[in-house]
């Protein structure tokens, strides 16, 4: 690999890595509260069908984003009103929104544009080059010349992880995410603080799918987010859900994808299954390896309900 | 007559077919402290809860300055001056002691450093002494109790309401926790405590609460009353002797002549085990004959859990030998974690041992009807305040569970029992139950070793006793069989409470 190559490597693996990034981000504000979105691949797939659908409306990227969000945010929910607001459990309700969302945004688009994929061409996020910044050698361009939402998860990491471990709201949050029993004979509305925390994942969620289909491809397809939600929900684990190492998490998994196209690029004679199953395999071996000691909310996934 | 700071009248509540209340009055006077008691299941917890806002009641009237209030939320009761105390710890484990401090302090005052300041300036009035930086799992059962009663403090009430501050005291901190008390009550605030100890609430209390299926059967000033007349409210049961019920007479079986010679059922030597959370085992000997109970005192957090795991074969010695026998029954102090499963009824936790007996079986198939007919005559037999054996453990109050597992554990224990403070949680009469059935046990030619951190039980029903002090255990001579003796022996060479 030469620095030319090497520039578009890391390129890649911050392109790739951003919407990680901010499903992860928003994924660890409602794990931390106890909630596992297992339906978070379908605000990413409703955000980028949203995204789509609104930057034709508008013919403006920047508008698609803000659809994108808010149809996230409508899958979040759906999940937070049968899972959190009815005690469901939690697993069986995020699949259920996942395979969902999949279902109808596929449904919508052929509905839309016909069954066989219309060449839809959108308007795209322009980058956005930081002067300055951007001139650092190898990783300016990397980091500083890419669609706003990177920047949104630059700055979402640093001001999450103040939330969670600076303010008293977050103090409250990571409390209901431990013992829910005990927030609340402390005075927290634990509902309200669990519904809360579960839109704010789906709405980041929904950018995530709106930067996928906005910020680099310029189209939608069906099944475009091809599992994305499930590997940000590792990414949460992998970055022991703390804002700051979730999003160094996030663009670990971005240069891991980004990796093997490389190595595909380059010819080598094996299998190309092989390269693709790469990125996971690392994620195994990071999991195995380095989260081994750390310790998930003690009610991650537990359905809650006052006895009052 | 001083007016009361807090009215409670005619409240009720209902858990499903329970009747937890049904018309308790509570008054609490400025300056007084006020002690509640009653039975297992009397509703004394109920009551308190309502009082902090975590329970609403069905019906009744709350008044706060003699004004009808609503208590729908803990916030609404801070509001109104109540602080609560709970029984079961209301702290994250996982969270500093400082940020379960500030948790809840909305605002400016949630920031950690003005929570520190405030804490600190509490801690200097009151001398509870805590870690603020330490994670509360880390904490042993006294600390975590002094947190709970700083972060009531901390929001500077005037009307504290503890529910069983005791259980988990050494009777050193339970002397210091009632002197605080009373100087909280002489600022003019209303101080009310529940306790299961009549003797302990009739040393702090200026008056009393006696609770009853749910209703107030008895208010009265601490002159007004004896220990007979409030135990006799408490049972309801007016020809009920006060000595029958174990008050008084702590004279003990002493070294019963003749057991010496009955067979070895249980034998550790030179066990030792790491320890979880406290002392582990540090080359442990101890044999236990049949037909004679050990009692093993000791502080928590020196080794008794181990102890206990090991003799009931939960646990395998990393070095040392132990020999135990088949048939052992274990009535474990976490009732919570290791006694019951909470989502399954009465027959189904009976089951759970007693797949393992004879009867109970054929080939891998249960016998659910003589499981069930096990399971009735458990809850018969102990009384166990439950609508039916298909009733679900976590609906039961924590005295209603440890029935279950006592009476379960002593259909187990063909040669050995195990048990590890029986009786902590549990009112008089049912004390004096599970008291009568350990002797019975023994009797039978069953070894019993009983360790408890309640001296006066291990005074009371040991042939021998055994002290434990940081993973170490002691024989206590016969000439040493006093409270004192055994209490020094205790503290070993554990200077903390030194």
């Amino acid at each position: 690999m030469n620095q030319a190559e090497l520039v578009l490597f890391l390129e890649a693996s911050v392109r790739l890595g951003v919407p990680l990034a901010l499903a992860a981000l928003g994924e660890t504000i409602s794990e931390r509260c106890g909630v596992i979105n297992i339906g978070l691949e379908g605000s990413i797939i409703a955000g980028a069908l949203g995204g789509a659908l609104g930057a034709l409306a508008f013919e403006n990227a920047v508008l698609g984003v803000g659809v994108g969000a808010v149809a996230g945010l409508l899958c979040a929910l759906v999940f937070a009103v049968v899972a959190v607001g009815l005690g469901a459990d939690q697993i069986i309700t995020g699949t259920a929104v996942t395979l969902g969302g999949l279902g109808m945004t596929g449904a919508i688009y052929r509905a839309r544009f016909g069954a066989t994929g219309t060449e839809l061409s959108l308007p795209t996020l322009a980058g956005v080059r930081i002067p300055g910044l951007a001139e650092i050698p190898l990783v300016g361009t990397a980091l500083f010349d890419q669609a706003a939402t990177a920047y949104l998860a630059y700055l979402l990491a640093p001001a999450l992880w103040f939330f969670l471990f600076r303010t008293p709201y977050g103090l409250e949050l990571r409390a209901v995410g431990e013992s829910p029993d005990a927030a609340e004979a402390a005075g927290v509305r634990v509902v309200r603080v669990r519904f809360l925390a579960t839109l704010f994942g789906g709405l980041l969620a929904g950018v995530a799918g709106a930067h996928l289909a906005l910020a680099h491809t310029g189209t939608f397809a069906e099944n475009m987010s091809a599992g994305r939600g499930f590997i940000a929900i590792a990414v949460v684990v992998l970055g022991r859900w703390n804002p700051a190492l979730v999003l160094a998490a996030a663009l670990f998994f971005g240069a891991a994808s980004a990796f093997q196209f490389f190595l595909q690029a380059l010819g080598f004679e094996v299998a190309y299954q092989i390269f693709l199953a790469l990125p996971y395999l690392l994620t195994l071996a990071a999991l195995a390896g380095w989260v081994g000691r750390a310790r998930a909310p003690a009610a991650l996934a537990l359905p809650w309900e006052s006895k009052r | 007559m001083t007016s009361a700071l807090v009215r409670l009248e005619g409240i009720e509540r209902r858990f499903g077919a329970v009747m937890a209340l049904s018309g308790a009055d509570l008054a609490l006077r400025p300056g007084e402290v006020h002690g509640v008691l009653g039975a297992n299941g009397a509703g004394k917890s109920t009551l308190f809860n309502v009082l902090g806002g975590l329970l609403r009641p069905d019906a009744g009237r709350i008044e706060v300055g003699g004004k009808a209030v609503i208590l729908a939320s803990p916030r609404d009761a801070w509001s109104h001056g109540i602080g609560l105390v709970h029984q079961h710890f209301t702290l994250v484990p996982r969270l500093t002691v400082l940020e379960n401090l500030a948790l809840g302090t909305r605002g400016p005052g949630g920031r950690p450093g003005a929570v520190r300041d405030a804490a600190l300036e509490v801690i200097g009035r009151t001398g509870l002494s805590v870690p603020l930086d330490e994670a509360v799992e880390e904490l042993g059962v006294g600390d975590r109790q002094r947190v709970e009663i700083l972060k009531a403090l901390l929001r500077d009430p005037r009307i504290l309401v503890l529910d069983e501050p005791t259980a988990v005291l050494t009777p050193a901190e339970a002397a210091g926790l009632f002197d605080l008390l009373r100087d909280l009550a002489g600022d003019g605030r209303a101080v009310a405590l529940v306790a299961h100890k009549v003797d302990e609430v009739l040393e702090v209390s200026d008056r009393l609460t006696v609770l009853r299926d749910g209703t107030s059967v008895l208010t009265c000033s601490r002159e007004e009353t004896s220990e007979a007349e409030i135990v006799r409210a408490m049972v309801g049961d007016d020809d009920v002797d006060a000595a029958a019920l174990g008050l008084g007479d702590r004279a003990g079986p002493r070294g019963v002549v003749g057991q010496h010679e009955s067979r070895i059922v249980a034998e550790l030597v030179g066990v030792r085990v790491a320890g979880r959370g406290g002392s582990g085992l540090d080359g442990v000997d101890i044999s236990v004959r049949a037909g004679e109970i050990v009692g093993v005192a000791g502080v928590d957090g020196n080794g008794q859990r181990e102890l206990a795991a090991v003799l009931a074969g939960r646990l395998a010695p990393e070095s040392g030998t132990a020999r135990l026998p088949e048939a052992v029954g274990f009535i474990s102090q976490d009732r919570s974690r290791e006694g019951l499963v909470a989502d399954f009824d009465l027959t189904e936790n009976v089951a759970l041992a007693f797949q393992r007996k004879a009867g109970f079986r054929s080939g891998s198939w249960l016998r659910w009807e003589a499981l069930e007919g096990a399971a009735e005559e458990i809850r018969r037999r102990h009384d166990v305040q439950a609508p039916s054996v298909r009733t679900l453990a976590s609906s039961l109050s924590g005295g209603n569970q440890q029935r279950v597992i006592v009476g379960r554990e002593l259909e187990m224990a063909g040669d050995l029992l195990v048990a590890e403070n029986p009786t902590r949680g549990l009112d008089i009469a049912a004390a004096a139950f599970v008291h009568e059935e350990l002797q019975r046990l023994a009797s039978d030619g069953v070894a019993v070793v009983l360790i408890s951190t309640d001296l006066d039980e291990v005074l009371t029903l040991s042939h021998r006793i055994m002290a434990i002090a940081r993973g170490g255990l002691r024989e206590v001579e016969e000439a040493h069989r006093t409270r004192q003796g055994v209490g020094s022996l205790m503290l070993g060479t554990d200077d903390r409470n030194g």
